[in-house]
């Protein structure tokens, strides 16, 4: 299995779309957020926005991450390779856990390359005990996106599979307030914000960098988790890793 | 104990939603045989095929291949198969992809010989977003053969070929079944399967045909048409020398014959008109649908000894 690992982690790495959309960009809008409203910040709540903007990238990058990682089941499945796979001795289930495996692993180098960018360029400052915390439980908390991208990647064909990247993580992104904090949201909006997974991801390491860690957003993605893996495994059945596209 | 057959097919049927592809097919391949299975667009040849390696449950019928299921014949690695619709994957080097299968065999195909039988020389650097067609159906082929498996499966494995691409593949095949390795592929070209097969069977709408040698099923389909005006009754024309069958509409009738001058000269002999005699060569998707419609014909008997 370690070898179908590296081979999907080398393919993996030679996207340079992947590698933009899920390091540079997230990188770069981190930077960019910061200057923009750190800008303006009186100095004593610097730290409190950057420390902010730094939690929303990281859990922008890592939701593109996991998405982009493993909504390419659906390439894989339309080229026709996992059908070709199917006919090796390479047992079916080993491909389908190691795009689960990639899918977590590719989640860390843009988590680690946004804090970088954080602590380094915008000057962020958190205990050791505190980077570590946030690292690792958005780490962990991604393997909710990684179960969504599995379910969209087995779903969709290749063409509709494309776009859903880049529409599920803009639509995450922006409707669970990691662009534009939910404080600036209108009523209505702010609680649609607080129904995405992806705000509940980005509490989550908000809670963590205020010393708050409490239980809500962990049940909640716990929930989201479920439902999304559940979704994975139904249409796994109904529509095999061999199958046709189409 | 005999030795399980190469492939074993008993009352397959599969079916699409209310559309049945394959009814009821038997088909046994003794080991070291080169099996074509002739047929036009849609005659069923992949489904049998795909259903074969169980990439399908099918409605009914079993499989077996050299003896066992298919999924665990796949994963003895006894079977390699290339498919219609089987792929390479994006951003991968061809070498990468070969290393990625053989390492699944206990006893893979040396490399240096894989590569020279399947063709793949200069391309182990290659990315596979950039090879052509014919060059894919060939890293497809080196897949097919990483195991060196005793049984092939090919569903128009010169597809995207070339005509000396095709040339070239068929001489390796006829060389592996020359090895002993038991070949069965899907064709729709007539030449293809007499040059290589042993065997031909051919397969419309689902079911078998003819099953014969090549040469046999050559002369059955690779036949002649004699077509004249007969508006008058049609006594007897199934049982002139040579004639395998009989269509046309209530003016024209066209008769198929392996032998167009027994045929032509027993006509000649038993009518006094011939108006608007033609005879030409039967192209092999009349002859396919002539053997497609031929139960259903008016005299169907006509066929059935010659074909069995």
């Amino acid at each position: 299995m370690t070898d179908l690992l590296l081979f999907q982690l080398r393919r993996v790495g030679r996207n340079k779309q992947y590698l933009f959309f899920t390091v540079l960009l997230p990188a770069l809008f981190t930077i960019f957020f910061t200057k923009v409203i750190g800008g303006q910040a009186p100095a004593g709540e610097y730290q409190d926005l950057a420390g902010a903007v730094l939690v929303s990238m990281m859990a922008y990058g890592a939701i593109g991450a996991a998405l982009g990682a493993t909504i390419r089941i659906a390439f894989d499945r339309s080229s026709g390779w996992l059908r070709q796979l199917r006919v090796t001795p390479v047992p079916t289930g080993s491909v389908f856990a190691v795009d689960v495996m990639v899918g977590a692993l590719l989640v860390l180098p843009s988590l680690l390359v946004v804090a970088l960018v954080g602590r380094f360029v915008n000057g962020v400052e958190f205990g050791l005990g505190t980077w570590l915390a946030l690292v690792g439980s958005l780490w962990a908390g991604s393997v909710v996106f990684v179960a969504l991208g599995v379910a969209v990647g087995l779903a969709l064909d290749a063409q509709a599979a494309g776009a859903a990247i880049g529409i599920l993580g803009t639509v995450l992104a922006a409707l669970g307030g990691l662009w534009f904090p939910v404080e600036m949201f209108p009523d209505g909006m702010a609680a649609l914000a607080r129904a995405m997974p992806s705000y509940w991801f980005a509490e989550l390491g908000r809670d963590i960098t205020a010393g708050t860690f409490a239980g809500p957003p962990v049940m909640v993605l716990a929930g989201y988790g479920v439902v999304f893996a559940a979704a994975a495994l139904v249409v796994a059945r109904r529509r095999p890793l061999h199958a046709v596209a189409g | 104990m005999p030795e399980p057959l190469a492939l074993d097919v008993r009352g397959l049927t599969v079916r699409y939603g209310s559309a049945t592809a394959v009814h009821d097919l038997t088909l046994a391949v003794p080991r070291g045989e080169t099996v074509a299975l002739l047929g036009a667009n849609g005659a069923g040849k992949s489904s049998v095929v795909n259903a074969a390696l169980g990439l399908f449950r099918p409605a009914a019928g079993t499989v077996r291949l050299l003896g066992r299921e298919p999924a665990a014949a796949l994963e003895a690695g006894g079977v390699g198969a290339m498919l219609q619709h089987g792929g390479l994957p994006s951003e991968a080097r061809v070498g990468e992809v070969l290393a990625l299968v053989r390492r699944r065999y206990d006893d893979p195909w040396p490399l240096a010989d894989l590569v020279a039988t399947a063709g793949i020389g200069g391309l182990l650097d290659h990315a596979v977003d950039a090879l052509s067609g014919g060059q894919r159906q060939r890293v497809l082929l080196a897949l097919a053969l990483a195991g060196a498996p005793p049984l092939l499966l090919l569903d128009e494995p010169t597809s995207a070929m070339d005509v000396e691409g095709r040339q070239a593949f068929w001489t390796t095949m006829r060389g592996l079944a020359g090895r002993g390795h038991t070949v069965v592929f899907a064709t729709h070209h007539l030449d293809e399967a007499d040059a290589v097969a042993d065997r031909v069977v051919v397969v419309a709408g689902g079911r078998v045909l003819a099953d014969g040698t090549a040469a046999a099923i050559k002369s059955r389909i690779a036949g002649r048409t004699v077509r004249f005006r007969c508006p008058g009754p049609r006594d007897g024309l199934t049982g002139l020398p040579g004639v395998t069958g009989i269509s046309g509409d209530a003016d024209l009738v066209e008769l198929t014959t392996s032998d167009a001058e027994a045929t032509l000269r027993a006509l000649l002999d038993s009518r006094t008109a011939l108006p608007d005699l033609e005879v030409r060569g039967a192209s092999l998707e009349q002859a396919f649908l002539h053997l497609t419609t031929q139960p259903d014909a008016a005299e169907p008997h006509a066929t059935e000894g010659a074909l069995r």
